[in-house]
This record gives structure tokens, sequence and C-alpha cells, in this order.
């Protein structure tokens, strides 16, 4: 017998990447479905021009009193942040700065500044006296925001590669329904950086030009930037967190388990935690990177549990991966979605690609340009995100009335 | 809805400090905990242990510790480490600088979330799994984040495994901690017969007010059976 989760609604939302800085920008850009927003980049990665997701708008000022927090990451963080200041501050006011907590995701945390920093010391012979280990820890993003609005409650930072933004959000949820907060901020941020982009270029996993997920000729991913932030509160109606599911898969530490079972359980996983069915599922963003082995697997599992023919599309070609931050953000888009559906109709991201189909996957549903669904029913979404070290979180979001 | 959790059993490691008899001596005078040495985790396949690194070691030496053969694929897990892998970030980090390649092994094993990878293989444990850091408050946070995977799961145990090595001293003068290298898994559960602590967020003691780890800190309040531990803003109260 399934007891009902208590609502988990998802209030208010601030999201920065490729797309812009705001959530109108990042609509459009989601609708309109162009990679015109990305750029190449020389440094990164040395003998090799990468094409990555990164925000070119001006970031906030990290404030003085936070300088030790002063990094490009807790700088995006804080772009996101900025955009929903009001409702956060009024959560803090009513609800009580203690009772205010803070989970959030990255894999980078201020890696680029720490990069930066080891490079003054190659030229000066110590470290920057700018940088601080604050930056760079995991804990820092999530210490920083609860600092900045001044939030009292549990402070911590998930670092589960690529799902962390996603798990963010789930264990946001459960730190509510456990009563011991009353409304919390959720997300993520990552930022490009030397790190990551040698990395996964190191282990060839960064293909060339725009990433191309589902083709037959793709090539790898590519990287991006950014940041989404939510408030959460543990009230019903609006957009409600209705949903998780999440897996590990004791197979590989930097590729996916082939037959895509820990994708599929964790789609299972999150499909029972929102009492839902299959069917009830209006659509579905892919974690979608674009490399060989992700895309196989993913489409096998979204075929084993949704069949065919719901819409699906990857974002990625329009942002690029933002690793850590990436299921925070295509929660947002899931969220964006929901917010700006209309008369029960859903408008959907489309799917950037080359449209050369792999024989070799199942024949998804990829969504089209100005495609829109109307479910007839309670309007509801999923979006998947798979991880290093085979973590998988996937979330159902659901529009109520 | 319920901060309790059962502590089923625990296992926990720091150099000298070795066994239960060797921690239940430490609790009854306990002292700073030493900062050289690491397990020999000898328990572990050798292509494995090889690629190790101290950190690793702590880790699945609680980790597997504190579980039952039957209990490694069945329980979720939370992985609380302050500083995860910095300390062989530093190397990459120097690397990136220097404009060399990386090694695409080292990189994908000094994520966050790399002792938890490696701990899912070894156990083949495909249940849920989380990772994380809070400063000084990772022990805290990392039983809060166990409590969270209750409240979604109730019926599963919860492996929660922190540990931590010494900072490297490239960062270490920025940073004030207690010394030690330590690992500590405490398998936590909703129902069950071990000791019932109830999380609250009403302490009031000061940060880092002891000389070693709050991992070691709560060991201590384990085995001496006292009613309330506090950890800055965290208190545990035992359940009668």
């Amino acid at each position: 017998m399934m007891v009902a989760r208590p609502p988990c609604r998802l209030a208010a939302l601030g999201v920065v990447n490729a797309l812009g800085g705001d959530a109108e920008a990042v609509w459009r850009g989601l609708l309109a479905g162009e990679p015109s927003r990305l750029s190449w980049n020389d440094a990164l990665v040395p003998g090799r021009r990468l094409l990555v997701g990164a925000v070119s708008e001006p970031l906030p000022e990290i404030p003085a009193a936070l300088a030790r927090y002063g990094c490009r990451n807790n700088a995006l963080a804080l772009a996101a942040l900025r955009q929903i200041e009001g409702p956060l501050r009024e959560a803090i006011a009513s609800r009580g700065a203690a009772r205010v907590g803070v989970v959030l995701g990255t894999s980078t945390s201020g890696v680029a500044d720490a990069e930066a920093a080891f490079r003054y010391q190659r030229a000066n012979g110590g470290l920057d006296p700018a940088f601080d280990y604050a930056q760079l820890e995991f804990g820092g993003l999530a210490a920083f925001v609860a600092e900045w609005l001044g939030a009292g409650g549990p402070a911590y930072t998930l670092s589960t590669a690529c799902s962390s933004g996603a798990r963010a959000l789930a264990s946001a949820r459960s730190l509510l329904a456990m009563g011991l907060c009353d409304a919390m901020v959720a997300g993520a941020a990552d930022t490009l950086c030397g790190l990551t982009t040698n990395g996964f270029s190191a282990l060839q996993a960064i293909g060339g030009g725009v990433t191309n997920p589902c083709s037959r000729n793709r090539s790898g991913l590519m990287l991006g930037e950014g940041a989404a932030m939510f408030l959460l509160t543990p009230e019903a109606g609006g957009i409600q967190l209705a949903g998780a599911g999440e897996s590990s898969e004791a197979h590989h530490m930097s590729a996916p388990e082939p037959s895509g079972a820990g994708a599929e359980a964790a789609m299972r996983g999150a499909l029972v935690d929102a009492g839902l069915a299959p069917e009830a599922i209006a659509y579905l963003n892919l974690h979608g990177t674009g490399t060989p082995l992700n895309d196989a697997m993913e489409c096998q599992a979204v075929a084993r549990v949704f069949g065919t023919a719901l819409p699906v599309s990857s974002t990625k070609p329009l942002v690029g991966h933002t690793l850590g931050a990436a299921g925070a953000l295509e929660a947002a888009f899931c969220w964006l979605m929901l917010e700006r559906s209309a008369d029960g109709a859903l408008e959907l991201p489309p799917h950037y690609w080359d449209g050369e189909r792999d024989p070799a996957l199942p024949d998804l549903h990829l969504a089209s340009k100005g495609e829109s669904v109307r479910p007839g029913a309670m309007l509801r979404v999923v979006t998947n995100s798979f991880g290093f070290g085979g973590n998988n979180c996937t979330l159902v979001l659901e529009r109520q009335a | 809805m319920s901060t309790r959790a059962h502590v089923l059993r625990w296992s926990a490691w720091s150099p000298h400090l070795e066994d239960r008899a060797a921690w239940e001596s430490w609790a009854q005078a306990p002292a700073p905990l030493a900062a050289e040495g690491h397990p020999d985790a000898a328990f572990l396949p050798a292509m494995l242990r090889r690629r190790c690194t101290p950190l690793t070691r702590l880790v699945l030496t609680a980790a597997f510790g504190a579980l039952a053969d039957d209990e490694q694929p069945r329980v979720r897990t939370v992985f609380a480490t302050r500083h995860g892998s910095i300390n062989e970030s530093i190397e990459l980090l120097h690397q990136v600088v220097a404009g060399e390649r990386l090694s695409p092994t080292k990189f994908s094993h000094t994520v966050h979330n790399a002792q938890a990878g490696l701990f899912c293989i070894a156990a083949g444990n495909r249940r849920a799994s989380s990772s994380l850091a809070a400063g000084a408050d990772t022990f805290a946070c990392g039983w809060l984040e166990a409590l969270a995977h209750l409240e979604r799961d109730p019926a599963t145990p919860v492996l929660f495994v922190t540990s931590d090595v010494p900072l490297d001293p490239t960062f270490a003068v920025l940073v004030k901690e207690p010394p030690g290298a330590y690992g500590l898994g405490l398998l936590l559960a909703r129902e069950g017969t071990g000791p019932a602590f109830d999380l609250d967020l009403a302490g009031r003691s000061a940060p880092g007010a002891k000389p070693w780890p709050d991992a070691a800190e709560f060991l201590r309040f384990l085995l001496a059976g006292e009613p309330r531990l506090e950890l800055g803003r965290f208190g545990w109260t035992r359940a009668a």
C-alpha cells in the first residue's frame, strides 16, 4: 500500500546557463531549439578547440563580507539566486531563518578558481592570497548560499557527479517531509574549468562540435556551465516535485552499464515514488549526453519503461552538459514547461540533432521544433540524470491546479 | 515524521585504533587521532586494492566492516567526506596548469563519489547512493542525508560512511580542523535492535569544540551510552 508523499512545491526558480541569464531568456532559447549561444574555447584543453556552453552574461559580484567564497561557481549560483531573492527573503522572514535549509549539488565547486590560484603559484611561488579553501571544498557552495541568504538550517552539498543536482532536489524534499525544515533552497551550479574539460577529453568523451544525441553520428558530449536554484516549500499546488528514483550501477567508474538497467531502475523508482503509471507522463528530458554509450543504454531503458511514443528530447545541444548542475538545470527546464503551459498544452523543447537515426537504437519520439502535447490530464514530466560511478537519479515534476 | 535512526552496527578505523576493543578503550580516555597510516584492506581484490588511495582504503574498510555479507548489496549508502579526493586532485590541477595530459583513470577516481562508486562495484550494490560534503558539519549532514534516505525508503537500511584523511599541506594551512585519519561506518535503520537516536536542530555547542573529528566524538558518545550529544546546531538524543 503506497502512502501518499507529503507535498513538495517547487515554488520559485532562478536559472542561468548558455541560453541566458534569466528564466525568460532560457525559456525562449529552449523553444527556439538552436545551439546559437555556444562558443569556441581554445584555452581549456591544450591543442584543442572546444565548443562549449559558456555563460556570457556578466555575473554578480560576491559581497565583500563573503569574499572567501569568491569564485565563478558561487557567482553562477548567486546569479540564479538573485532572480528569486524576493521569495527567498520572504521565506526567511515568514518561516524563521533556522527553519530554512540548503541542499545543493556541484561536481566542480570552485576548481576553476583553484586552477587560477595554482597558475599564480607557478608564477609567484605561493598560492594567490585571494584564494580560500572555501572556494574549492564541495561544502563551500551550500555554505556560501546559506550565509548569503542568512539561512540557519542544515546546509550541505551533494556531489555525485552528473546526478548531483537532481539528487539535491530529492534530498531537500526529504528534509521538508521530515519536518526539519519549512523551506529549502535546492539546486546546483557547475563551472567550465580545466580539470573537467581535460578529464573528459582524456576519457575521449568529448565529441566534435555541437553534441548530437541519439544520432548514428554522435561522437561525444559538449561541456557547459550554469546554475539553477529552486525554493522548495512543503505545500500543495503549483508545480510539485512528485517523485524521485535513484539507483547505482555497480558496473564501472566512468562508463554506464550497457543494458541501461541502472537507468531503468531509476525511472521505474521515480514512477513508483510518484504513484504513477508510465502513461501518466507527457514528456521526458533525456540525460542525452551524445556519447555513444549513454545514448545507447538510455534509449533502450526509456523504450522499456515508456515505450517509443512518449515525446522526449535532450536539451544538452543547447546548453552543453553542465555536469553536476545538469540535473537541476533540466528540472528547471521541466519546471518552465509546466509553469508556462496554458489550457492544458505543453510546449516541448525540441531535440536538436542531425536527424540521422541510429538503427541500433529504439525509435524514440524525439520532439521536434514547435511541437506541443495536450495530455488531457494533469501535466507530468520526467527528467533523467546519470553520473560517473554509476549514480542515477530520475525526477517527476507535476503541475497541479 | 520521524528523525529517528537505530544504529544496527558500526565499524571504525584510525591508526592505532583498528578494532572494537581499541575504540572502546579510546572512548574511556579519548585523545586526538593519529594522522599517519591507513588500513591494508586485505579483503579487497588485489587489482582494486592497488589503485586505492588512503581515503578509499579507509572508506571501504569502514563500509564493509559495518555490513554482513548478505547486507552488502541491499543497503542504501551515504558517503560523507569533507575533503574527498582533493589531495589527489592537487596533482591533476598541477598537470592542468602545466598543460599536461591527464590520466583518465586518475580523473574518474577523483570525483567526490569515487569511493561510493568503488563500494557499489565491490559490493554489487545497485541501491541509491549519496556523496556529500559540508565543511565542519560534514558528519552531521551525512547523518541527516542518511535520514533523508530513510524518509523516502523506510524499509531499507542505510550504510552511512564518513571518512577523511589529513589535507595536503598546500591547503592544510588554510583550514582549521582536528587532526586525524579515520573512517567510520554506521548501519542505520528505521527499525531494529541497536540504540536509537533522534536528530534535532536545537544544538547549542560550539562547533569543533573537541580535538578529534565529529565522527570520533559521535562514536565516543555512542559507546559511552550518554543521553545527548550536540555538535554545533545538531543534537542527538538517545531514545529510551
